[in-house]
């Protein structure tokens, strides 16, 4: 889990109105925020959700969707709109009902139970806090509904404000915090209670960039913290890369692919999780007597050769690179193509270039001193190479 | 600073051009007043004139001179306690009923799928356009004794005899209540489309069941509509005529209808002023009292919005 | 410049011109009754043959009685030449100076009862209260007095009385104590209210329009009550079951007179003597129940036999019927009036 470092991110986001929130300390090594985690500690429990079908009239919105998420996970359902992901948590929470399939959590079947006895913590897109309660009764709420003693309440919230990094703001009424403080609250009320399970159905969508970036790695820290199993919901991908253990892509109705955010990243396996997860190229390329051709270049490549046909080559922009030989050498692959423009943005930039068939590349690359000083312009014939390690091929559907 | 008053040496310019500014600033107010000034006009001209000409009224007996005699006869008669109680008797009890009938209408309005909703919708509206008298003489037809619904009761074998629906107060009830449930009905209809689903959702999700979801988080939130209805239907049920003049049977008196009974048998409009603005007062008094009462609550959840 | 003020000019004295032409004209008069059948038959009777004999136009307008008056007389802006107020309303207006002297050299009151003969209102029409009963309740055995309507043993029923008209429904429970129809005027009050008291407990509903009590006779609601005789005829003649005499029947005059500051005070004086004349108002009753004020008009053959017996001013009629004297309650109707409302209300 040593992807992003923590640190890192924060520092880079810290900007504006993220320094007024108190960054969260980690916990492992803190007695007092260990003594938190035992109070406040949802039991991890595992979800197995199979053969999910959900039509709305005629259209089917889940088809036989299935999707394993182990106790203490992070998974993110990402995916565009009518993608399925928000129906498939709202049948997670029970607000709407499948037309078949099973949710097991920690072995116990609950697609047949009534929401209130679900046990299920939710976080809602516009926090859907309740406007006539002042924020002590709104995280107090799930603890009345279980009966808990005054005095165990008083406490339970008050570890839950202070976990959200809300302490003494328990008389504010919801209408006099800002919208990051929302985001808190609606977050305290949904573990106050120690659900088996948290849903969050794209939290941050409303928070402004600075602030959002700066929620994602709280709420990563604090799941960190908590251990329990979440599940969310986002259709940005790049707050998918950031929080998650996991990513179910979802597409019209199906997952088209699982797995962590790197493996997602760097080998796509359709030509939808290539396009939906960072920015890409896509080369047609061929696949006939055991080789794969581009044009009449044989690609180099170290994954398997897959059957006769058409394919995609997937390439990211930064994984091309200019090279000055128009002949291949080693395991690099060399696709020659003409500058349309170049556009410097600092750090980095960007060149867009035209292949031979008229397909339009982009190549990204840092702007170091030995690159910049063989930048290219437009108009100019170059060559692209790419690493036969980074060579990806997709069905051309 | 320093060098600001260095440049500027005179007292009456210490501060750049404060007085162009406080000038503006003046001016600005009275463009704005010019532009408010025909709604104030108008709200002048048709209700601050005519009440306080009522006012006015009420002070002179039918000689003419200036004399608290149309206030006296409050005292002096005891008709006008009997009529002013039971105005407040009937105002409750329709109020009292349209919540009840109104509230689960309005739910059931707010729950409904929109195009059934607005269906619905037109059919509580539809009795807006028929008069008053009509719809009176309707409930008249339905309620009284040789009506539709003794006959049926008769004939049924439900009852002997028939039962006292019409020309009295229960009559009086049904027939205002029917023409009042849409003023209760339209804000709480109103006032429970605002609330957002995802709050229920979320009681529920955190461990509320359907109904205590209702009751801690639907029925605080749509309070603050239940209340405009209520001031609504309230306040039109006391200046109510028609239907307690014809469903009553002479029984029931309004204070509306001893206005007119009075300004007639006095030859004064002061002697119905008088009521008028007895009515007006105490209505404002309750009306005060019910925002104290329900205000802060209500005013929460206004102001979150 | 000239150009436009000349055509300006013009203009205003062809407006001025055209305003002229029927301010000078002062054969038009402003007559005012109750509106609806009442007023049409008016017309019929009264109005439409007046201007023609006098070659003048009557135009009509609707009250709602002496509060109209006073509002036009003390606000100097009077629209009526003639209107028609109750008899009771006559006797208060005249008391507040609201009405012009009647010049009876003009004006002919022989056959009109005096009592309905002032100096400045004069009798024009009347109404009865009757007691009606529903003959499918009763048969032909149904009340027939007013005791008997008060008698809630030997006729048990619904009952409805006037609660809108306090005079008429305390001449009744004056009538309902056994008091001879010569006796009841003046009425003992508070005698009266003893014998409404009484009763109270047993009525169904006080009526305050004619319509209502109409309605309640008719649909069955009250088995007998008390109700104007026009609306009793209305009844019988759209063939519901019902019975009703003159018997103990209490008569109400209305009244005609000219408001103070008449512009036509002449020429209103001259039509209102058509208006009361024999000839006149023997229409009346071809067009509605409410009998001439003058009891000559039965004396002229206008009106069919069969259908004299039928009007409450005929003679014979007169003779059952107690006269609501106008000027005892001119002096006792808000004291009254009070005390009757405290006495009905729940």
């Amino acid at each position: 889990m040593q992807r992003f470092s923590v640190r890192n991110c924060v520092t880079t986001n810290c900007r504006g109105s993220v320094q007024a929130l108190p960054q969260l300390r980690p916990a492992m090594n803190d007695p007092e925020s260990r003594e938190m985690l035992l109070s406040i500690a949802p039991t991890a429990l595992p979800i197995g959700i199979s053969g999910i079908e959900k039509r709305f009239g005629g259209v089917s919105v889940l088809r036989d969707l299935s999707l394993d998420v182990a106790a203490g996970e992070f998974l993110t359902l990402l995916g565009p709109s009518g993608s399925g992901k928000t129906t498939l948590l709202m049948i997670l929470a029970g607000f709407v009902r499948a037309n078949a399939g099973s949710i097991k959590v920690g072995g116990e079947e609950i697609i047949a139970m009534p929401p209130h006895r679900r046990n299920i913590g939710m976080v809602f897109q516009n926090y859907a806090l309740f406007p006539h309660m002042n924020v002590f009764h709104n995280i107090a709420f799930p603890l009345k509904q279980r009966r808990v003693s005054t005095a165990e309440t008083a406490e339970r919230v008050e570890k839950a404000l202070d976990l959200v990094q809300l302490k003494g703001l328990g008389e504010r009424r919801v209408d006099q915090l800002s919208g990051g403080q929302r985001q808190r609250v609606a977050l305290a009320r949904a573990i106050v209670f120690e659900p088996r399970i948290v849903l969050m159905d794209e939290p941050l969508s409303a928070l402004d960039k600075s602030l959002r970036e700066h929620m994602q790695i709280e709420l990563r820290n604090l799941h960190r913290r908590l251990g329990m199993t979440t599940v969310y919901v986002t259709h940005d991908q790049r707050e998918a890369i950031t929080m998650s253990d996991r990513i179910a892509v979802m597409n019209a109705g199906c997952i088209e692919q699982i797995d962590r955010p790197e493996v997602l990243y760097a080998a796509p396996k359709t030509r939808f999780v290539a396009g939906f997860i960072g920015d890409s190229n896509f080369i047609p390329v061929e696949s006939r007597n055991g080789s794969v051709w581009y044009e009449d270049r044989k690609i180099r490549m170290t994954s398997a050769v897959p059957a006769a046909g058409c394919h995609l080559m997937v390439v990211r922009p930064e994984k091309l690179r200019l090279v000055a030989d128009a002949q291949p050498a080693g395991s690099v692959n060399v696709i020659p193509a003409t500058v349309g423009d170049v556009i410097y943005q600092g750090d980095s930039f960007a060149c867009y270039a035209t292949l031979r068939d008229g397909r339009q590349v982009t190549l990204r690359d840092y702007c170091r001193s030995d690159v910049l000083a063989r930048l290219p312009g437009p108009g100019e014939p170059v060559n692209l190479g790419i690493d036969a390690e980074d060579v990806v091929l997709v069905a051309a559907d | 600073m320093s060098m600001q008053s260095a440049i500027l040496p005179h007292a009456g310019a210490r501060t750049l051009n404060a007085d162009a500014l406080h000038a503006d600033a003046r001016r600005e107010t009275f463009g704005l007043l010019a532009l408010l000034s025909p709604g104030l006009l108008l709200v002048f001209a048709v209700i601050i004139v005519p009440i306080g000409w009522l006012f006015w009224l009420s002070l002179f007996d039918e000689t003419g001179s200036l004399s608290a005699s149309n206030y006296a006869r409050f005292f002096q008669q005891p008709s006008y306690i009997k009529t002013f109680l039971t105005t407040f008797k009937v105002a409750f009890a329709v109020t009292g009923a349209c919540v009840v009938l109104g509230y689960p209408l309005a739910y059931m309005l707010s729950q409904l799928p929109r195009r059934a909703a607005s269906i619905c919708l037109i059919l509580v509206i539809l009795p807006f356009w028929t008069s008053v008298l009509v719809r009176t003489y309707a409930w008249l037809v339905i309620l009284q004794r040789k009506g539709l619904i003794n006959s049926w009761l008769i004939d049924l074998g439900v009852i002997s005899q028939p039962l006292p629906l019409a020309n009295n107060f229960a009559g009086v009830i049904i027939g205002m209540t029917h023409i009042m449930l849409p003023f209760l009905v339209l804000p709480l209809y109103a006032s429970m489309k605002t609330i957002d689903i995802d709050c229920l959702r979320a009681g529920m999700n955190l461990g509320a069941s359907p109904a205590a979801t209702f009751r801690q988080i639907f029925f605080p939130l749509s309070l603050p509509g239940l209340a405009s209805g209520v001031v609504i239907v309230f306040v039109l049920c006391l200046g109510f005529f028609v239907t307690p003049a014809l469903m009553g049977g002479g029984k029931v008196i309004m204070w509306a209808m001893r206005i007119e009974q009075t300004t007639s048998l006095y030859s004064n409009w002061g002697a119905g002023a008088a009521l008028g603005v007895v009515l007006l007062a105490v209505t404002l008094a309750l009306l005060g009292l019910f925002q104290w009462l329900l205000g802060a609550r209500a005013t929460g959840v206004w102001s979150s919005r | 410049m000239t150009k436009l003020l000349c055509i300006k000019s013009l203009a205003v004295a062809g407006l001025l011109a055209s305003v002229a032409v029927p301010a000078s004209a002062a054969d038009t008069i402003t007559a005012a009754s109750w509106g609806g059948t009442y007023q049409e038959a008016e017309t019929k009777a009264f109005f439409d043959p007046t201007a023609k004999e006098l070659g003048i136009t009557i135009k009509q307008d609707t009250t709602n009685g002496l509060d109209d008056v006073r509002l036009q007389v003390t606000g100097n802006a009077v629209k009526w030449d003639i209107t028609e107020l109750g008899a009771d309303e006559c006797a208060r207006g005249s008391k507040e100076g609201l009405f012009e002297k009647l010049d009876y050299s003009v004006i002919d009151k022989s056959g009109i009862n005096p009592k309905l003969v002032h100096d400045d209102w004069v009798g024009i029409s009347y109404t009865s209260v009757v007691l009606i009963y529903r003959t499918d309740v009763f048969g032909d055995k149904g009340p027939k007095t007013w005791a008997d309507f008060w008698d809630v043993e030997k006729f048990p029923g619904r009952r409805a009385l006037s609660g809108s008209q306090a005079t008429e429904t305390l001449s009744v429970a004056a009538l309902a104590k056994g008091i001879p129809i010569d006796k009841v005027y003046p009425v003992d009050i508070d005698g009266a209210l003893q014998s409404v008291d009484k009763v109270k407990g047993h009525i169904d509903a006080w009526w305050t329009s004619g319509a209502q009590a109409m309605q309640l006779v008719k649909d069955g609601e009250v088995d007998m009550a008390s109700i104007w005789n026009g609306r009793a005829g209305t009844l019988r003649k759209e063939g519901a079951p019902v019975s009703f005499s003159f018997d103990q029947g209490v008569l109400t005059a209305d009244c005609m007179v000219i408001p103070k500051g008449s512009k036509n005070k002449d020429l209103a004086m001259k039509a209102l003597a058509k208006f009361v004349s024999p000839d006149l108002q023997a229409n009346l009753p071809l067009y509605v129940d409410n009998g001439p004020a003058n009891e000559k008009a039965f004396e002229t053959g206008k009106i069919p036999p069969e259908r004299i017996k039928d009007i409450n001013s005929a003679p014979d009629n007169v003779k059952k019927q107690v006269l609501q004297d106008p000027e005892f309650w001119r002096d006792t109707l808000v004291e009254a009036t009070e005390k009757f409302n405290n006495l009905i209300q729940q």
